[in-house]
């Protein structure tokens, strides 16, 4: 569809620009002393008649692309059909003008005819230009489009591969303790069974939304930890520390449950006698400071880099929070550190 | 006639993963529980003090997995192992046909385990399964990135990037650091497989060298090649060794 039938707006600009032209018609016939009735009625038929015409070239306009089509086709095929369209608009001018007689008698010649026939040419011309821009406009917007879909659909694929990192190795151990617990500590099979379930059904839950208040994927760690506690017993030691503040900020969802997996699994795990997992979210001057550290084996190797899941986690807070967050990680001599800081409030609805 | 007893080793990081295999053997007076570890170190250090007849034994601990540890072991005690989930072990436990627990198990599974491994234990050690065959099924795909070795009792873990060459003595690989070189038992065709091809190349019938190790090959008096290594070292290059060692460096 001829985008000058869709957009109002456009439609509008186009029909002002045209009333321009008329008006400079319009001075160019008081020069040349041409009286008011016929001034007026000669600019107007002349816009008019442009206005008609000239749309079509919209059409050429989607035949010839300008970056795909090589420039002597462009040039041969506008400067070829201006021409006619100008022979044209000129020869149905001058007809017209001849049978209201607008003109004097020595417009209506050869010579007459072909001075209009280069006007209305390069009128046509810049209604061309103009189609070029609309066409261009389109295609930005078209590929914006496509590119919000394509981000949306990422981010989709994105929470459904988190909700499946729900790890079936911590899934079959947990079990494993729970078969244990029934005959050792039946209260505490119980307990397990609720901590299990209980993470299972947050989890879930929080898997729905994109984003989600800090406060919900706490209670999610918390409880996650708290199952590991069963399972790992004295060897995991955890110093916890949030303040309400920090709380209130709204963050990507499963952000933080996969750092406190790794955690658990590179470090605690690996250590015979366990170690310490620090967890502490603060606010200050308006920004969250997390910070998440634990023990990990200082014989095992450093791993190069971040691995697939950091980066993950530093590519989603630079989707939501762009340069206003930071994250740093990195391995100590016999730990692991990863900070980082994110506005408490992200001061608009932007989505990652 | 009195059935003979057993002695069993457990193996498992986790505590409550031990109690649970506790509780199903004090159902049996016949197996006497000699230890239990919660690490690779501990594992093979207890194993190899106590002989066990039988082992249940975690396929990821900390310091060494399951089949690091049996690959020190010898001899290797029956073993039964057990795991939560992990793919590439059992699918290695599939292609060797080796009998295993899968966390959580039900007495029936675990009494069915049991009764398999006491049988086997008077059977000739060929019943056992080769560990290295069962890491490399298992870790398919994955190439080593250290190698585990047993001197008497101590446990090395090697970082393949610690390695100058590899030589085949018999039976045995020696496997050279700057600070020492440690023997293990295995044949140099196993291990060549599972080294980085870009890192590790076999230039000889009995040496691989680490690549960036390399100084410069001389030609022996003999006609035949030798390989200088930054330590010094010179390593013998077969022909066959000398063609892919210029394959692999280009004609420099």
């Amino acid at each position: 569809m001829h985008p000058l039938i869709r957009s109002r707006a456009l439609l509008a600009g186009y029909l002002f620009g045209w009333l321009a032209f008329g008006v400079v018609f319009l001075f160019s016939a008081r020069i040349e002393s041409a009286p008011w009735k016929e001034a007026i009625l000669l600019a107007a038929i002349a816009a008019g008649l442009a206005a008609v015409l000239f749309p079509y070239s919209y059409y050429s306009c989607r035949a010839l692309p300008l970056r795909s089509t090589p420039p002597p086709t462009l040039a041969a095929g506008w400067i070829g059909s201006a021409l006619v369209m100008g022979g044209l608009w000129s020869a149905l001018l001058l007809a017209i003008s001849k049978h209201l007689q607008l003109l004097p008698p020595h417009y209506l010649t050869w010579q007459g005819w072909v001075s209009f026939g280069l006007t209305g040419s390069f009128m046509y011309l810049v209604t061309v230009a103009m189609h070029y821009v609309i066409i261009a406009h389109q295609h930005s917007e078209e590929s914006l489009r496509t590119e919000q879909e394509l981000r949306e659909l990422a981010r989709e694929a994105e929470l459904k591969a988190l909700r499946a990192q729900l790890n079936p190795h911590f899934l079959f151990n947990s079990l494993n303790s729970i078969s244990a617990l029934t005959s050792i500590d039946p209260k505490g099979a119980r307990k397990m069974c609720v901590l299990l379930a209980d993470f299972l059904r947050k989890s879930l839950k929080l898997g729905e939304r994109p984003i989600v208040p800090l406060a919900e994927e706490l209670t999610l760690l918390r409880a996650y930890l708290d199952i590991e506690q069963i399972r790992f017993g004295n060897r995991l030691r955890v110093e916890w520390s949030v303040d309400a503040e920090a709380e209130k900020a709204e963050i990507p969802t499963l952000l933080l449950q996969p750092l406190v997996e790794n955690a658990i699994k590179h470090g605690i795990a690996q250590l015979p006698e366990g170690g310490i997992l620090r967890f502490s979210a603060h606010a200050s001057n308006g920004f969250v400071e997390v910070l998440l550290e634990n023990a990990r084996d200082p014989e095992a190797d450093v791993p190069a880099g971040l691995g697939m899941g950091l980066q993950q986690v530093k590519r989603r807070l630079r989707g939501r929070y762009g340069n206003g967050a930071s994250f740093e990680a990195k391995s100590l001599e016999a730990g692991f550190v990863v900070a980082m800081t994110f506005p408490i409030d992200a001061g608009d609805d932007s989505h990652d | 006639m009195t059935e003979r007893t057993y002695t069993a080793l457990i193996v498992d990081d986790e505590e409550l993963a031990r109690a649970l295999v506790k509780e199903h053997l004090a159902e049996h007076p016949e197996i006497r529980i000699v230890a239990e570890c919660g690490d690779g170190f501990e594992a093979v250090r207890a194993a190899s003090e106590l002989k066990p007849d039988l082992l249940f034994l975690d396929i990821q601990m900390p310091k060494l997995d399951g089949f690091e540890v049996l690959e020190l072991l010898d001899p290797r005690p029956v073993t039964i192992f057990i795991t939560a989930h992990d793919r590439h072990a059992l699918k290695a436990f599939e292609v060797h046909a080796v009998d295993y627990l899968l966390k959580p198990f039900s007495e029936e599974r675990f009494e069915e385990a049991l009764k398999l491994a006491k049988g086997k234990c008077g059977e000739s050690r060929s019943t056992t399964p080769d560990p290295v065959a069962l890491a490399a099924t298992a870790k398919e795909g994955k190439l080593l990135d250290r190698i585990v070795v047993k001197d008497g009792t101590r446990v090395t873990v090697i970082p393949l990037s610690k390695l100058d060459y590899i030589q085949a003595q018999d039976d045995y690989v020696l496997l050279k650091t700057a600070e020492k070189g440690h023997l293990k038992q295995q044949t140099i065709s196993s291990l060549e497989p599972r080294l980085d091809p870009g890192k590790f190349l076999r230039v000889h019938r009995s040496f691989i060298i680490q690549l960036d190790r390399l100084v410069r090959l001389e030609r022996t008096r003999t006609e035949s090649w030798v390989a200088v290594l930054t330590d010094g070292t010179k390593v013998p290059v077969s022909r066959s060794g000398h063609a892919r060692l210029k394959e692999v460096l280009g004609e420099g």
